[in-house]
């Protein structure tokens, strides 16, 4: 048997009051695409990193080539031909692609005609379409991404880890990817691919590795004899995820109505282009759509800290295009945004003091706040919700993510609101986090109340929303049955016009 | 072979930053000394001078408390700023208005009474300081001008301001034609509560701890930390971005102005441009310092009147550059930053990667 590429032993990595990886193993061929697979939570990306250079893995060993290394930095890693594009893309928006490409791994002076024609060059033996000189904010998620990629090309990384690379894909740009893939394992190289989606992995890997809290339930399967339940069975465990309770309730009145909503956004780009659409009570609307198409545009304009210059937003007949936010709030709006720590929260404070961020001039007395009341509404809101909390006086930042979504869902659900609008509301939440979350957005529409959800997984808004819209640069491109449709016209329309432009 | 690397700690060590500033002064001494030697000067005469006259006596707590005093209402001034993320580097030119502010009411109403004049003045210093904040506050909250800029120019303004006074209006007809500010009236002078400790000690502890009180209990406080938090979260809670920052600025102007009151009132009998000694400035060290939490602003600001005044003192008995207390107070504050990145970061010895290719 050949060496292998890659080599993780008992790989143990500990977070103060996490274990991320509990004696992960993983193994990778050279030539080949492995999946890495396993929920939310399960540990991949920390198993990645710890590879990638950027955490110090507490025990095992990595083998590269079959020969041991420690990495300290990213560097390091880089040295060693592997190379890692991350969730989050790490690029320099007003650089070129080509000068982002080469930035840090230049040779000597940069001659700008010949880096672009260089990376033209990289970019096409690897089947890529890329304009060098284009500068990256103009481009698209999914170009950003293969800059990412031709980053560590550029480094000549012959082992590629790619985190949950198609979460900002449309379909059709994730199948170009697998292209890329193919081409780069024909070359010898090997790759390593993290998803929880086992279409993905199905079409894209030659073998794939679990990991399910923390540890390696199943190594180095081979895709194409093992069933796909097999490998959510092994994914997510013995325990099935029962589907979110969906009910026929006839939706009721038009409660949120958006006219011909139009939004310029900070760098004088377009972000709404003439959006309109109605929520009734008791029904969910799902937006679907690839990030940056203008979804959080429209859920901060509903909220009021989006500027708009044209167009109308009316809760229940009551025009408030031009009211505050607080006003919007009393009107019945509820905001779960998507930039949870960065809007609805106050990371840095107590967990009392976001519990009442929404009620807390009901706790006046003079000048003064009641604390002793605060606390109570406080305590209220993790008893009903059921949010995991140590002390309320800790910080807001020291809760998991599933808890930080419960206390904000809770706390925008306890002023009994009308609409909820819920922008990416499960996203990086673990299992039983997201499955809360869903169904206390469910439980608010069986109530009556209009729900509003932003959301990039289609899975979801396929099994929670009454209907979709799909929203492409900054319109609404179409509009589907969620109990008819399917993923693959969804998809189409995800992509629609952009195609057409590019 | 091993190599030394920094790790970042998930959670900052408890307790980090008491020990890295005694860190930084024991930092600051070591370095002081070796540069008093190299110069050529005897370190340890120096230090034991220093403490002598600052804390290691009775006779001169006096002037250290004195001195701390304008320290810690500055660095309360600053601190308030920071809060919400503003920097309000001009406490120095608030200083200056609101003594210049009290110099006013004193020359209006040179009959008063001693308690009601100084009542007076203290108010009329509190209103000046927050006036030479306005300007800034408005320009901040109106048009997102930078507050640093601002604060930091009216310092100068408000320097020529009382060069202006001295030379011209408020000239002192008795001053034998030197330009001088006429004497505030002799009964406007603080009380003292032993020795000559002022009463702005008192003052100045009780306007820290009602701060500090207000802060956390207040409607008005918990506004404070959640515009302080991000802009986005005080726009979704509903708050209101301009005027939390017109209102901080004008509080932190006010507790600047305080201070230049107490020092007109306390340890000076007339204005100058030199009565807020560059107070303003250090101010900001102390906030950085006490991590802008009042409570242990009194603490760093007597550390620091220490420092100034024990370095006052050896210049005129061992004839040693007063610079020395200049460069004590720059580096407690590098040892201390430096030392604070081992609560953030710890330190690893690592083998030397093994080499691959």
């Amino acid at each position: 048997m050949t060496t292998p590429a890659v080599e993780l032993d008992g790989i143990w990595k500990r977070f103060p009051g996490v274990i991320a990886n509990s004696g992960a193993n993983l193994t990778v061929r050279p030539g080949t695409v492995h999946a890495v697979l396993g929920e939310n939570g399960a540990g991949k990306t920390t198993l990645m990193n710890c590879l990638a250079g950027v955490y110090r893995p507490d025990e095992g060993a990595i083998r590269i080539d079959g020969r041991e290394v420690r990495f300290s930095s990213p560097a390091d890693a880089i040295e060693a031909g592997v190379g890692m594009v991350h969730q989050e893309f790490r690029l320099v928006p007003t650089f070129t692609v080509a000068q982002n490409v080469v930035l840090g791994a230049a040779p000597g002076i940069v001659n700008r005609t010949r880096i672009d024609a260089e990376v033209a060059a990289l970019a096409e033996r690897f089947g890529f379409r890329a304009e060098p000189e284009r500068p990256v904010w103009q481009l698209s998620m999914g170009e950003r991404q293969r800059v990412e990629i031709l980053k560590a090309l550029w480094r000549d990384a012959r082992i590629l880890i790619l985190d949950e690379p198609t979460a900002v894909l449309t379909p059709q740009e994730a199948q170009e990817l697998g292209a890329v893939l193919r081409r780069m394992v024909a070359e010898g190289r090997s790759v390593i691919f993290i998803s929880h989606k086992l279409d993905e992995v199905t079409a894209f890997c030659d073998e794939a590795t679990v990991l399910r809290g923390g540890s390696t339930v199943a190594a180095s399967v081979e895709v194409a004899s093992v069933d796909a339940a097999e490998l959510a069975r092994l994914m997510v465990g013995d325990v099935d995820a029962p589907p979110v309770n969906r009910r026929d309730t006839a939706a009721g009145d038009i409660v949120l109505s958006v006219r011909d909503l139009r939004a310029i956004d900070t760098r004088g780009v377009t972000a709404l282009d003439g959006v309109s659409l109605d929520v009734r009570s008791g029904e969910i609307l799902g937006i679907a759509g690839v990030a940056g198409n203008g979804q959080r545009a429209l859920t901060d304009a509903i909220a009021g800290l989006q500027r708009t210059v044209a167009g109308t937003v009316e809760i229940a007949g009551t025009d408030i295009t031009s009211a505050p936010p607080r006003a919007r709030h009393r009107a019945g709006l509820a905001y779960v945004p998507e930039d949870r720590l960065g809007v609805g929260l106050a990371p840095k404070l107590p967990i009392t003091e976001n519990a009442i961020m929404r009620e807390y001039r009901a706790l006046r007395r003079g000048p003064l706040l009641s604390w002793s009341t605060a606390r109570t509404f406080c305590d209220g809101l993790v008893r009903r919700f059921e949010v995991k909390v140590g002390r309320v006086e800790a910080p807001m930042a020291s809760l998991s993510g599933g808890n930080l979504q419960r206390l904000l869902l809770g706390r925008e659900l306890s002023g009994e609101p009308r609409v909820v609008v819920a922008s990416q509301p499960t996203r990086g939440l673990d299992v039983a986090g997201v499955r809360a979350i869903q169904q206390l957005l469910v439980a608010q529409r069986d109530q009556g109340t209009a729900v509003l959800m932003v959301s990039e997984d289609l899975d979801e808004l396929l099994a929670l929303a009454d209907r979709i819209v799909v929203m492409v640069e900054g319109r609404i491109v179409g509009e589907f049955d969620a109990r008819t449709t399917s993923r693959a016209e969804i998809g189409e329309a995800m992509i629609g016009s952009r195609r057409a432009d590019a | 072979m091993k190599r030394l690397v920094l790790t970042r700690r998930e959670i900052p060590t408890r307790g980090g930053q008491p020990v890295a500033f005694l860190f930084g002064l024991a930092f600051a001494l070591l370095v002081g000394a070796i540069l008093m030697q190299v110069s050529g000067d005897p370190a340890i005469d120096v230090y034991q001078r220093m403490w002598e006259r600052s804390l290691g006596s009775t006779d001169t707590w006096s002037v250290t408390f004195n001195r701390a005093v304008p320290l810690a209402l500055a660095g309360l001034a600053v601190s308030i700023a920071a809060t919400m993320g503003l920097w309000n580097i001009g406490a120095e030119g608030q200083i200056l208005f609101g003594a210049t502010a009290a110099t006013l009411v004193g020359r209006l109403f040179p009959d008063w009474p001693g308690p009601v004049l100084i009542t007076a003045m203290l108010i009329a210093a509190v209103i000046g300081g927050a006036l030479w904040a306005l300007g800034p506050g408005l320009a901040k909250a109106e048009l997102g001008v930078s507050e640093i800029i601002t604060t930091l120019m009216l310092t100068e303004v408000a320097i020529r301001l009382i060069t202006y006074l001295e030379q011209g209006p408020w000239k002192d007809p008795e001053g034998f034609g030197f330009p001088n500010v006429t004497a505030r009236p002799p009964q406007a002078e603080l009380g003292d509560l032993w020795d000559r400790t002022h009463i702005g000690v008192l003052l100045a502890l009780a306007v820290i701890g009602a701060f500090a009180w207000f802060i956390n209990r207040s409607v008005w406080g918990y506004e404070l930390r959640i515009a302080g938090s991000s802009r986005q979260t005080a726009a979704y809670a509903g708050i209101s971005m301009r005027r939390k920052v017109l209102g901080v600025l004008l509080l932190s102007g006010a507790v600047a102005g305080f201070a230049g009151g107490i020092e007109l009132t306390g340890t000076a009998v007339r204005l100058n441009a030199q009565i807020s000694n560059g107070y303003g400035f250090s101010g900001i060290i102390v906030a950085a310092l006490a991590l802008m939490r009042p409570s242990a602003i009194p603490v760093v600001a007597l550390a620091f009147g220490a420092v100034q005044v024990g370095g006052q003192s050896i210049q005129t008995s061992l004839g040693v550059s007063p610079a020395v207390s200049t460069i004590l107070q720059a580096l407690i504050l590098f040892g201390a930053i430096g030392a604070a990145v081992f609560s953030n970061y710890r330190v690893v010895a690592l083998d030397r990667q093994v080499s691959v290719a």
